[in-house]
């Protein structure tokens, strides 16, 4: 088997076969070992001295050491992200759509504008649904805003 | 004397009964254990009602020694409202400013006895589960999941008391698996006492007592020039009625549908001049609304529904030309 990682590092194994030796190192924890060590030993034969054996540790202690940065990135506005203004378009694009269905609904029913019950909650008709709906646990409970609302 | 120890002795038998019952296997019989022990058990408790950031702490009195259910239900926190229920009709207190408003509803299906007496309507739209135990208050409760066949109503989590079979929390759940609306028992017990002294209002004799009128029902204000087709699989029309409303020059048509846990209702106005139309939908709590405008009428609805509820029912409504 280490003959075979060995031929797949140096790309003398058939396409076939490596997927199985790929998945056998990665899933054998001696394998695997194994293929870190025989690239261990071919970095240093070609003289890499990035790859050492603590080469996990250092980057680590590097990231640890670096600075960050807290100032905000002025430099570089979002602007440079189109993906961004793309969706800012899309957004505008369906606000603008469903505005317009909006307004026509409105043109074929009054001619007074509606309002949108969103920004002014309907509580008489929310009184008269918990005065005659028979599950409603908060009629006695109701929120000292809409009892009042009903004077 | 007699009278007391008889009562005593029935209400031991009555939750022997109860406790000898096995029925932890099956979701449904503690389901319906728990919709008659609402009914007909004498307790006492306080619970919590949360719905969002209210939170309430409610005072119930019931009682039922075979001569019907009464309750006496006080909410201890903010505006002391409370209410007095004789089987299914309750007399409503509520404080408003120098005034104490007296209002007459029908009541059904309030904490603890959230549940119908007949659990066929709820399993055509509903399927039970049974939980673990968990203990609430005090008590040992076994949990049930009640899921919603479809999308059209919320799910609910009961504790249902594994001695006396009443619920001792309830939990109203959205298709996110959130909250939506609570009820828990902080402390219950049972009364073995037919004194009926708790049966009565707080009243503040500083304070005018006023009934609030409601318009009767006229049967021949209703015009209905209007069909509902196609409501949500499970809901049924359970009540109609057709008033003047103060403030508005047309009657107002009000309709409820249930399925037998969730309700909502229909209001159908013409519009009139000088009344601004609504539209769009909006939340509060569990309740969501949805307002429309068909053929120059005002359609509201209102429901402690899913969003897809409350919009289909308005949209089921047409009007014959």
């Amino acid at each position: 088997m280490k003959d075979q990682i060995s031929a797949l590092m140096d790309d003398e194994l058939a396409l076939e076969s490596s997927e199985y030796v790929f998945t056998a190192a990665k899933a054998d924890g001696e394998l695997s070992e194994c293929w870190a060590t025989y690239h261990l030993i071919g970095d240093a034969m070609r003289g890499n001295p990035v790859f050492k054996l603590d080469f996990k540790q250092r980057l680590m202690q590097e990231l640890e050491s670096e600075p960050t940065v807290l100032a905000p990135r002025t430099k570089k506005p979002f602007i440079k992200t189109p993906a961004l203004w793309s969706i800012a378009a899309s957004v505008a694009a369906v606000l603008f759509v469903s505005w317009m269905v909006l307004q026509q609904q409105v043109e074929t029913g009054n001619d007074i504008a509606p309002v949108e019950i969103a920004q002014n909650l309907p509580s008489e008709y929310l009184l008269a649904h918990q005065a005659l709906a028979p599950t409603n646990s908060a009629y006695y409970i109701q929120p000292v805003g809409y009892s009042e609302s009903g004077n | 004397m007699k009278r007391v120890l008889l009562a005593c002795l029935l209400a031991c038998q009555l939750s022997f009964a109860f406790a000898g019952q096995d029925a932890v296997d099956d979701p449904w019989l503690v389901l319906q254990k728990a919709a008659r022990a609402a009914r007909e058990l004498s307790y006492k408790g306080v619970f919590v009602y949360q719905a969002g950031p209210n939170a309430k702490a409610v005072q119930i009195t019931h009682m039922n020694y075979g001569q019907g259910e009464y309750a006496h239900v006080v909410v201890l926190d903010g505006s002391p409202r409370e209410a007095l229920s004789q089987g299914s009709d309750v007399v409503i207190f509520s404080p408003r400013n120098e005034k104490v408003i007296i209002e007459k509803r029908h009541g059904k299906n309030l904490f603890p006895a959230l549940l119908p007496a007949n659990m066929d309507v709820i399993k055509l739209c509903y399927q039970a589960r049974i939980g673990g135990q968990e203990r609430i208050g005090g008590r040992d409760g076994q949990v049930v999941f009640l899921n919603p066949r479809d999308r059209y109503r919320y799910g609910y989590k009961f504790w249902a008391d594994r001695e006396y079979g009443l619920l001792l929390k309830s939990v109203t759940i959205n298709a996110r698996n959130e909250p939506m609306e609570q009820m828990a028992f902080n402390q219950l017990t049972l009364l073995n006492t037919q004194n009926m002294d708790w049966f009565h209002p707080d009243v503040d004799p500083d304070k005018d007592y006023i009934m609030e009128e409601t318009a009767p029902t006229d049967s021949t204000l209703a015009v209905d020039d209007w069909t509902v087709s196609q409501l949500p699989a499970g809901f049924r029309k359970i009540d109609q009625v057709t008033r003047m409303v103060p403030g508005k020059s047309a009657p107002v048509t009000h309709l409820v549908f249930s399925d037998g846990l969730a309700a909502v209702s229909l209001f159908i106005e013409p519009l009139s001049k000088g009344m601004r139309p609504k539209t769009g939908h909006t939340t509060m709590g569990a309740t969501n609304f949805y307002a429309a405008i068909v053929d120059g009428h005002q359609i509201m609805v209102v429901g402690e529904v899913p969003e897809t509820t409350v919009s289909q029912i308005a949209s089921a409504v047409s009007f014959k030309k």
